[in-house]
This record gives structure tokens, sequence and C-alpha cells, in this order.
């Protein structure tokens, strides 16, 4: 059941966008509508539909016994599963980011207890989903579509909200775990592999303060595959690693303070990350005179520094209006060091260390409802605002050879309203402003509607949008010599993103609970309008600028279940979506529907008796096609390439002893043994045309062993 | 309680103790101080009469000190024919270096020419070097001759000048000599051969196109406005080749046309000046050949028996500068410079050079004029031409003269070209390509094999090539 409460609270939270409340001890819920419902849930210990009702988002939620089941230490490692959602990693910078509705991670936000975390690129968006621990994580939460009202802009595909772990019912919680990983097939005790020890501590000192904190270490040695690593003295292109060793600290602090109608928490964190680029040219330095060699290469040492401040405060107003108040400090920043590496004598020389990309700011968000007594109309009112400091250095990207500077405010204000029609309809409109000081003002609107027909059936209608803002790349790149010209273009207004979906759902069960199924049906459709893609804006000489000039579709329909029987479940998702691109910045281009299919499902078993859980994890990922030019026809003629379809399988087998204070999983990732996916497309163009190696998605089978010893008094 | 905190405690540690990780990664070699001379050999024509004979390091040296070097002579005598600096007693000198530097030189000074006929010969040999646990190792010996004898071998780093790559550097392997002139000291090249062909300088991205109009004075800024912006290079312009000359080197392809006897079929030429060399000092391993725009010029070209007179002029100019330009016996062209409306000097002699390294305009196909740093051309024009091997198919090493095939050599200037490094795009730097060598005829048809050691300096740097070769 407790699954169900926890979902009953998300879908609480983003109803009134207050996620913290998901904890609130009931002397708080009791004057609130909202809190009302709530309470009748928790008060009659089973899912009350009509309160599901309420909520107006479908949010998926991955509990932490699924994070527990995947033995996953980063985000990186638990949203491969996740229907719709595919995770691009980058090798070559170590980084993952999120790709939903066929859009990369720019349009994508992620948020720790309702507020956007920071990352080097972006307040929220662009983040790279290895570098978020989740050792103090209650639960993980996905809305797909544009949640501008809600999160402001750079929320167009979806968003994740993090929910952290802030009460406990012991006075102490101690759990220390080690876990050790292959990465493939590449294992050594120190050397390869990755490597993960943390340790977690809780204690609530009375009914009203409670703290927490955790450590975790975590060491991602790299994979070579056929690369032979940083002493690799040939320039035959084998030196390094294919995925880059990346060793990560992470350290998080929690205090939480909660009384009569009020209720505030403090939460800290730092990160630190340390990634090595070990470049693959070697410069031999052959000296045909002393027939001697002194290879160099030039490598960099990336280290990443986040700092993470929140302060939260919650509760009511003139005994009535309730209020929600977030402000946030936080930072991160990643300096490169470049230097030339002498391979023979391991030297350094050239060193030069600076500052390659970074942000940081203020943040606040505040949220403000239940003005009135009727309990028809309820209204929130809020805002948000930022203060982000962002630079980029000309190594990371291509500028007349200044450093970025930039300073973004935002100031938004949104509303949003719901109205009750009668026992079975309701809908909630809202809108939200957003004033910056770089871009002209723009707005988000959002509605959302639903009906609960006599039947059980439950149908919602979600109309959404929020821009996407330009990023660094768009607005200031400076490629211009002989040959080329390509330059940003500080003119570039966001880009614009709507989308609407419809869930109709519905759960099944037998009276005495014996088994379960839940199933949802939903269509969406998403556009983005005034998609900034580079554009010839000079034919001779040939010169190319970002320009907001494209536009970009996706409909598709899923079809979800989750069926519980005993000890037993079983989770099946199928999704097919359509994409089409208008490419205006193309000499021409096909806008037809390409089409692919996903397919999600995991079984989970407890065998209580001995406390065993058996869980398999399978996603598919069915062929994806792209348009391309065919090179062989003058006149121009698309020929569709396709990347292949995979299947990314992940099972784990988990036993607890001692009274469940030792816990032992025992799993693998990958277990198709997937590495890289053959794809047709050609890349490039004109005249660096890259070759076709096809997309490195994974490392190969791994296998990992997690030790954990939970300490409740 | 007690229990469970040691067993805590004692979880801790041993977790814990995994995470001291070993990074000491292998055995560090540290780099040997090897001497060696630059090149094994050296040869005098009758005109020099003083060379610097250079001693290389493979390291830095790690503290001052010396070479000692003896040698034997062969039909010569010290203080008679030759002497050294520093000087020489019974059979040896010593040659001092400083710590930190990565050679060393002395000077050889030839006192008397050899007579037509007789060997006259110096034989160097490195017999010490006051260094703890110095190797000399490589060319530990140099042969001097006094007669003008072709290079066995030997290893050249030609000048070019870092990434602005500022130098066209012209290299003679049999003399193991190289000869260089900044980039944009020149604009136009007075063919002295037979035709009467005049070609543009490429290695700064100069452009030209004719105009209708033979009157240079009456040809103004608004006349080319329209054209301006398609005569250069690296428009993508698949047709803007016929504003650049050539990129084979045939002079049947030059942008000005054969000047002609009849005046009147001279038309005026629009002159895109091409870019001034570089001078910002780019991201380590990018080049920044390219600097301040040039400008404009329209000239016409007429003949004069066998002469060349040069019309010149700004492009709004309503008068115009005329200069007489004559033919150099010996060279392929007679160079001329806008700057300073003078005849300078930029190649060797035709038959003294057979590569070029220099900034070169190419064509990419279908996309038109592409401008390339790090070329190498040959000296196509007195009939030097190369072409690549893979080591896959035979190592270098392996290479002999029975595997020269003559078929493979065509007539295009650009044998090496680019061939010999690995082109950037987005996010790559062009790199050194170590799987490829190249057979080289040059002007005197001898045929070498050679190979190129680098691209950039150590530390990335580019524009500071090196190669080595041997005489099949």
């Amino acid at each position: 059941m407790s699954l169900n409460k926890n979902r009953l609270f998300i879908y609480f939270s983003f109803f009134f966008s207050v996620g913290i409340l998901a904890q609130e001890p009931a002397s708080v819920e009791k004057d609130s509508m909202a809190m009302q419902n709530l309470n009748e849930v928790v008060v009659t210990g089973q899912i009350n539909k009509q309160s599901v009702d309420k909520s107006v988002f479908e949010v998926k939620v991955i509990p932490r016994e699924t994070l527990d089941r995947l033995a996953g230490n980063t985000l990186a490692d638990v949203l491969n599963q996740s229907l719709n959602i595919s995770i691009q990693p980058n090798p070559s910078s170590g980084k993952s980011s999120v790709e939903l509705f066929g859009l990369d991670g720019q349009y994508f936000k992620i948020l720790v207890d309702n507020i956007p975390l920071i990352n080097d690129e972006g307040l929220g968006n662009n983040t790279d989903l290895t570098q978020i621990n989740l050792d103090d994580i209650e639960q993980v939460e996905i809305v797909e579509g544009s949640m501008g009202v809600q999160y402001g802009s750079n929320a167009v595909s979806g968003i994740i909200n993090i929910i952290t772990r802030k009460d406990s019912d012991y006075q102490w919680e101690i759990t220390p775990y080690v876990q050790e990983e292959t990465i493939g097939n590449e294992y050594g005790f120190f050397d390869q592999g990755r490597h993960i020890q943390s340790l977690k501590v809780g204690h609530r000192f009375s009914d009203q303060w409670y703290v927490n904190g955790n450590v975790t270490h975590n060491d991602f040695t790299g994979h070579q595959n056929n690369r032979e690593g940083e002493f690799h003295a040939l320039n035959d292109g084998r030196r390094g690693y294919e995925w880059l060793p990346k060793l990560q600290y992470s350290g998080k602090g929690l205090v939480s303070y909660t009384g009569d109608n009020f209720r505030s928490f403090y939460r800290m964190e730092y990160f630190n990350e340390q990634v090595d680029r070990y470049d693959s040219v070697v410069r031999e330095n052959f000296n045909p005179s002393t027939q001697t060699s002194n290879p160099t290469a030039s490598d960099d040492i990336f280290t990443s520094r986040r700092f993470f401040n929140h302060l939260n405060v919650a509760g009511q107003l003139f005994q009535k209006v309730n209020y929600d108040i977030s402000a946030s400090y936080q930072q991160q920043k990643r300096d490169v060091e470049q230097f030339t590496y002498r391979i023979n004598s391991r030297e350094k020389f050239d060193v030069e260390s600076q500052e390659y990309e970074s942000r940081k700011g203020f943040y606040s968000r505040g949220t403000f409802s239940n003005f009135f007594t009727s309990e028809k109309t309820s209204l929130q009112l809020g805002y948000e605002l930022s203060n982000i400091n962002g630079y980029s250095s000309s190594a990371a990207i291509a500028f007349s050879g200044n450093n970025i500077a930039r300073r973004l405010e935002s100031y938004d204000a949104f509303a949003t309203a719901e109205f009750a029609l009668g026992e079975r309809f309701s809908f909630r409109p809202g809108t939200r402003a957003m004033f910056s000081s770089q871009f002209k003002t723009q707005m988000a609107h959002s509605l959302s509607a639903k009906y609960a027909f006599h039947n059980g059936y439950q149908l919602r209608a979600v109309v959404g949008t929020s821009p996407r803002n330009p990023n660094f790349d768009e607005l200031f790149t400076y490629f211009v010599d002989v040959n080329h010209d390509v330059q940003g273009n500080i003119n570039l207004e966001p880009e614009r993103g709507v989308s609407t979906f419809l869930h109709l759902k519905k759960n099944f069960f037998q009276k005495d609970l014996k088994w379960r199924l839940s199933s949802k049906i939903s269509a969406w459709y998403l556009t983005v309008d005034d998609r900034i893609e580079l554009t010839i804006v000079n034919e001779t000489p040939l010169a190319f600028q970002y320009n907001n000039i494209d536009e970009y579709r996706n409909w598709g329909t899923s079809f979800t279940n989750k069926l519980v029987h005993g000890d037993f479940q079983f989770d099946l998702g199928l999704s097919l979506s359509g994409e089409s691109k208008v490419l205006n910045s193309e000499d021409s281009f096909n806008d037809d529907y390409l089409y692919a299919l996903q397919v999600s499902s995991n079984v989970g078993y407890q065998i209580p008796k001995i406390n065993t859980t058996f869980s398999l994890f399978f996603k598919y990922n069915g062929p994806e096609y792209q348009f391309v030019l065919d090179p062989e026809q003058d006149d121009p003629t698309f020929m569709r390439s396709k990347r292949e379809g995979y299947g990314w399988m992940d099972a784990s087998i988990k036993k607890t002893f001692m009274e469940d204070k030792l816990q032992l999983t025992l799993g693998a990732r990958n277990l198709l043994d997937i590495t890289r996916i053959n794809t047709s497309s050609v890349s490039g163009g004109g005249t660096h045309a890259t070759a076709n190696t096809g997309l490195l998605l994974g490392y190969g089978r791994s296998y990992f062993v997690k030790l954990l010893y939970n300490l409740k008094i | 309680m007690k229990n469970h905190f040691l067993y805590v405690a004692a979880l801790a540690v041993t977790l814990f103790g995994t995470s001291c990780s070993s990074d000491d990664g292998g055995d560090s070699t540290p780099a040997e101080f090897v001497v060696a001379f630059q090149n094994p050999s050296l040869s005098f024509d009758t005109v020099d009469s003083e060379k610097q004979i250079n001693l290389v390091f493979s390291t830095t040296a790690p503290e001052d000190g010396s070479v000692t070097i003896s040698f034997t002579t062969e039909n010569t005598e010290y203080d008679t024919d030759f002497t050294t600096e520093p000087a020489a007693a019974s059979g040896q000198l010593t040659v001092d270096f400083t710590g930190g530097a990565t050679g060393t030189a002395f000077t050889f000074n030839k006192l008397q020419d050899a007579i037509e006929g007789t060997t006259k010969a110096v034989n160097f040999t490195i017999s010490a070097v006051s260094v703890a646990d110095a190797k000399i190792q490589g060319n530990t010996q140099l042969a001097v001759s006094f007669t003008e004898t072709a290079a066995p071998s030997g290893s050249v780093s030609p000048e070019v000048g870092g990434p602005n790559e500022d130098n066209q550097v012209y290299v003679d392997l049999s003399s193991l000599t190289q000869t260089s002139a900044k980039r944009d000291s020149w604009d136009l090249g007075f063919y002295s051969g037979s035709d009467f062909r005049v070609a543009i300088n490429g290695s700064i991205y100069m452009a030209v196109a004719a105009l209708e109009s033979t009157d240079i004075d009456a040809v103004t800024e608004a006349d080319v406005e329209t054209l301006q912006p398609q005569v250069a290079v690296g428009t993508f312009d698949a047709a803007n080749t016929v504003y650049v000359d050539d990129v084979t080197g045939s002079l049947d392809g030059t942008a000005i046309a054969a000047i002609s006897e009849t005046d009147a079929d001279n038309p005026v030429y629009l002159v895109n000046l091409g870019f001034a060399v570089g001078t910002t000092e780019p991201e380590v391993g990018s080049e920044a050949v390219k600097g301040d725009a040039r400008g404009w010029k329209k000239i016409r070209i007429l003949r004069s028996g066998e002469d060349y007179i040069l019309q010149y002029a700004d492009l709004d100019a309503t008068t115009h500068e005329e200069m007489t330009i004559s033919k150099a016996a010996g060279h392929h062209f007679t160079f001329f410079s806008f700057d300073t409306e003078e005849v300078v000097d930029v190649q060797p002699q035709a038959d003294r050079w057979d590569i070029n390294f220099t900034v070169f305009t190419n064509e990419i196909e279908g996309f038109g004029s592409y401008g390339y740093a790090d070329f190498i051309t040959t000296n196509s024009l007195s009939g030097a031409l190369a072409y690549p091997v893979e080591t896959a198919t035979i190592a270098y090493a392996d290479f002999a003269l029975a595997d020269v095939d003559e078929a493979s050599f065509e007539d295009d200037q650009r044998g090496i070209g680019s061939q010999w490094r690995n082109g950037g795009g987005p996010g790559t730097l062009p790199s050194l390509k170590n799987d490829v060598f190249f057979v080289l005829k040059d002007t005197d048809g001898n045929l070498y094999k050679i190979r190129f050691t680098a691209l950039t300096n150590e530390s990335g740097v580019r524009g500071y090539p090196a190669f080595e070769f041997e005489l099949l």
C-alpha cells in the first residue's frame, strides 16, 4: 500500500506544486482542502480514487525499492528502463543526458525537491545524469509534457523531480554499503571496475528535529575495450579509454524541523567529480638523428564541483493561506587542467588550468494557496526567480577567442486555479509570465481537465507550454576562417514548446485485493516551433548562423499496465511514437512522420520465506529512422537511415539476512551485452564527414554485488 | 547497541579500506640523453666555404657539458684544407653545450676545393659526451665531402614558423638546404619559361577574375561590387576554381589567362589580395594562418618583347602604375609584391628545390576552392613528383628501389599535399598520419623515400613539421 500512498502524495504535490508536503504530518494538513483530501486517504488507508482524480498530471514514480533492485547509484543507472526515455551517453565527455520524445536534455528539466538542480551548462536542463547520486533519494518522479506554468522554461518534453528523504520512523539509522561492479568484462580490485562505498546516517532528535547525512565515493575506472590506456605510446588511435575514467565524491546533509503549522528543512550537497580525458592522438616525436622517440600527448583533466543549498519553509499564514517557499544558492563549476604528457617518463608539462564552464546563482520559488474556503474553487499563486551567472571558456565552445560570462536574470509569476463542476468534472487553467534580462517576455499556459466516469474510468487532458532558451553555443559561437563562417546569434528568441496529453485509465481489482491491475492508455502531441538551427545566411561566401527557423512534431500513444498478484509484480508498457521535422534551415526536407516502438517491462518476485527478491528489467528500443539526403543523387532525394533496435536487460537478486539488517544484492546490467548500435546515418556533411562507426550506448554486460548494512534503532 | 556500532565500524573500515586506489600506473622510463649529428652527411659546392654542423639531443641537456668529436681525413689536412670552430687539435675537437639546450653546433670551414676527379673528405665521429649515462646513437658519424654529392639520408625541420605558418619553405633534399620566404611577401609570379603566364599567391588565398574591360583606368569599385564576394577562396561554390590557379600546378590553368601579344586580348583583372599572415596565437593545435584582409587591386598585364608589363592600381583609381618585369633565367618565376612595388626573391633556382611547405589553395571537388594549412607541394615544374605509400602495404624501413612504381607518379604538385596528416574537424585537431610515407623523385631524378615525423612541436603547437628521408 505504501506505493499507492506515495503515488497519491505525488499527485497531490504536483497539484499544488508543493512537493515537500508529501511528508507533511497531519497537524499541518488539516486546514487546506487538499490536505483534507490527503487525510481521507491516509485515514482510510486505501486508494481514494476521488482524491487521485484531483491530480492533473500523470506522474510516473520510480520508488526507492526499484532503485534498490537496480542497485542504482546515479540517475543514469536507472533511467534506462523507463518508457519513452532514453539515455544518451557521451563516452568522450563522460556525460549522459536524457532524451524524451526525440528531444535532448536541453528540453528536459531535472529538479530536486521541486527546485531545479544546477549544472555547469544550465539550471535544471542539460544535466549530466551520472552526476546525480541517489543515496538519499526517496523516489524519482517523472512527468511527461510541457510544464512551463509549474516549472518555467526548458521544461518542454518533461521533468524529473527527485524527492529526497526528510523523515524517519527510527531514532537512528546507520547504513553503510559497498558495491563492486565490473565494467563490461573489465574488473580489478583496485584499478579496474566500478567501486562504490557509502555511509548514510540519520537521526531523529525529537518529533520536531531530524537530521541526516551521507557520503559516497564512486570510482569508475573507465572502460578500455580495444584501447590501451594512458601509457600507450603509439599513434595508432588506441591510446586512452573508450569510456572515460571518472571519480566522484558526494556528500549531503539535511536538517529538518516540523512544527505545528510550520515545517522547514535545509538541505546541502557537495559533489566533486574528476574525469580524465587522455587523447588518442600520440605525437611520437621520433627523432631520426638520435633514433629516439619521446612521445607526448595533449590530455585534459576535468574537475567538477557542485554546491547545493536549499532552504524550504512551508506553513500557514493568518491561519488560512498555505505558503511554501524555497530559497537556494547553487553553483557548479567545471575546471579543466590541460597539459602535455610525456608518456614514457610520466611527466606533465605545459600545464594550464582554467575554468571551463560554470553556472552559479540564486534561485527562489514560492507558492501560496488556499485563499478561499470554497471546495469548488481553489487558487494558487506563485513566483519563481533566478539570478544565474554563466561562464564558458573558449575551450568549451568556439568563440572569437574571448570567454563568455553572462548573467541571466529571470522573474516569473504564475497562477493556477481549479474549478470543480459537480462531482465528476473539474478543470484547471494556469498561466505564467516570464520576464528575463535576455529574452523578451515569454508566456506559458496550461489547461487541464479531468472527468471521472461512472464505471471507474478516468479521463484526463493536459495541455501545457514551455519555452526552451537558447544555449551558449547558439548565442555565442564564432567559428570563422577562410573556409568557414559559423556564427551564433545573440538575437535568438526561445523556442516554443506545446504539448497535449490524453490519459484514460482504470484500476481493476478483486474485492479481496488478491490481484490488482492498473491500466492506462495515453496519447500525446508535442510540438516545438521556432526551433533553433544552423542556417545558411549567405550563399557566396557560404555563411551559417543560428536562427529560430525549424519545427518539430512528435505524437504517440502508449499503453501501460501494472499487475500485482501476491508476491508477484509485473509491469508492461508499450509506446509508439512518430516524429516529424520541418527543416526550413535546409534547402529541402521530408517532414513525413517516422515511427519508433518502445517496450518496457519488469518482473519482480518476492519469496518472503527466504527473504529474497528476484527482479528482471527489460526495455526494448525499436529501430529509429531519420531522413538523410542520398549522396548518390543530384536532385535532393531523401533516404531513411536506420538505427538498429536494441534491448536493455538488467537483473538482480536481493536477499536480506539478520532480520533485514544485512542486504546482499547480486545482479547484472546490460545482460544483452549492448555496446555499439549500428546506424546507417551519415553525419557531418560538407568536408568533414565523420566515419560511420555506430552509436556507442554501453560498455557491455556488467555484474555487480552490493552489500548493505542497515542499522535501525 | 555497542555490538551494532562495532559491526558498523568494522564494516566501514573494510569498505573504505578498499577505496585507497592504486594509481602508480606502471613504470616510468625517464628519457635517455642521446647525442647525434643531425645528419650523417654534408657536402660543399664550389660556392660555399663555411657550413654549420649541427648536433642534436634526444632531450634537453640535463647540465652544462661538452661533446668530444674525433675525425679522420681523406686527402685533406687540418689547417690546409679545412678548419673547425672551435678549433681541433690532434684529430679531435670539443664542442660545449649548456644545460637545457636541445643541441649544439660547430663550424666547418673549407679552405681549398677538391680538384675535379679527386675525393676530399673529413669523417667525424662522436667519441664522448661529458654527461653521465649519455648515449651516442643514431647518426654517430658525419661525412663531409668537398664536392657536391646527393645526401644519402637526412632529416629536416622546415622553419614554417609555428601556428601562423609565416613562411613558405623550399627544401632541397640532396643538399639538405631550406630556403624560406614570408608568405605575404609576394603577390604575382611571372613565369620565366617560354610561355607568358602569371601565377597568383595561393598561400595567402588570393583570387582573381577577368573583367570585360581592357581599360584599367575605367574600372571602378562599383563595377565589381557584385563580383567581389565570389572572387575568394572557400566560398563553397563549385565554380569558384576559375578564380584561382590550377591546383595541380599546371601553368595552363592559371587564373590569369596566358598573356597575349595582342594588347586588346589582355583584359583587366580584379585581384583579391587575400590575407596577411595571421598574428594571433590560436588554441594549441589549431592554426591561425589568416590575418587581416589585404584588400583589392585591379591589374592588367601586357607583353613587351620578352618582358611583361604590369599595370596596377587601387580599384577606384583613375590612373595606374606601370612596371616592366623581366624573366629570370634559372628560376621558374619573377616575383612581384604590391606592398613593396618591387621584384622580390622567393624561390631558389628552379632545380634547387624539391618540396615546398606552404599554406595552399586547394580544391575540394564539388565545393570549389578550399584553403589548406600544412600543405606540401612538389617542384612539378622541374619534374619533382611524389606519391604516397601506406605502411600497411610495406613498411618504410623495407621500402627499396625495386618497390618504386613509376606509374604512380602523377603530374601534380600535390603528390604529398595534405595526405601526410589527418584533417581536423569540429572537435578534432589535425594530426600526423603515422601510417603513410612518400616516394619522391627529385629534380635531378634521384628517388627518395620520405617520412614525416612531426606536424607540431612536442607540445602540440602547429607549424613545426619535420621529416626524414633516404635515397633509394
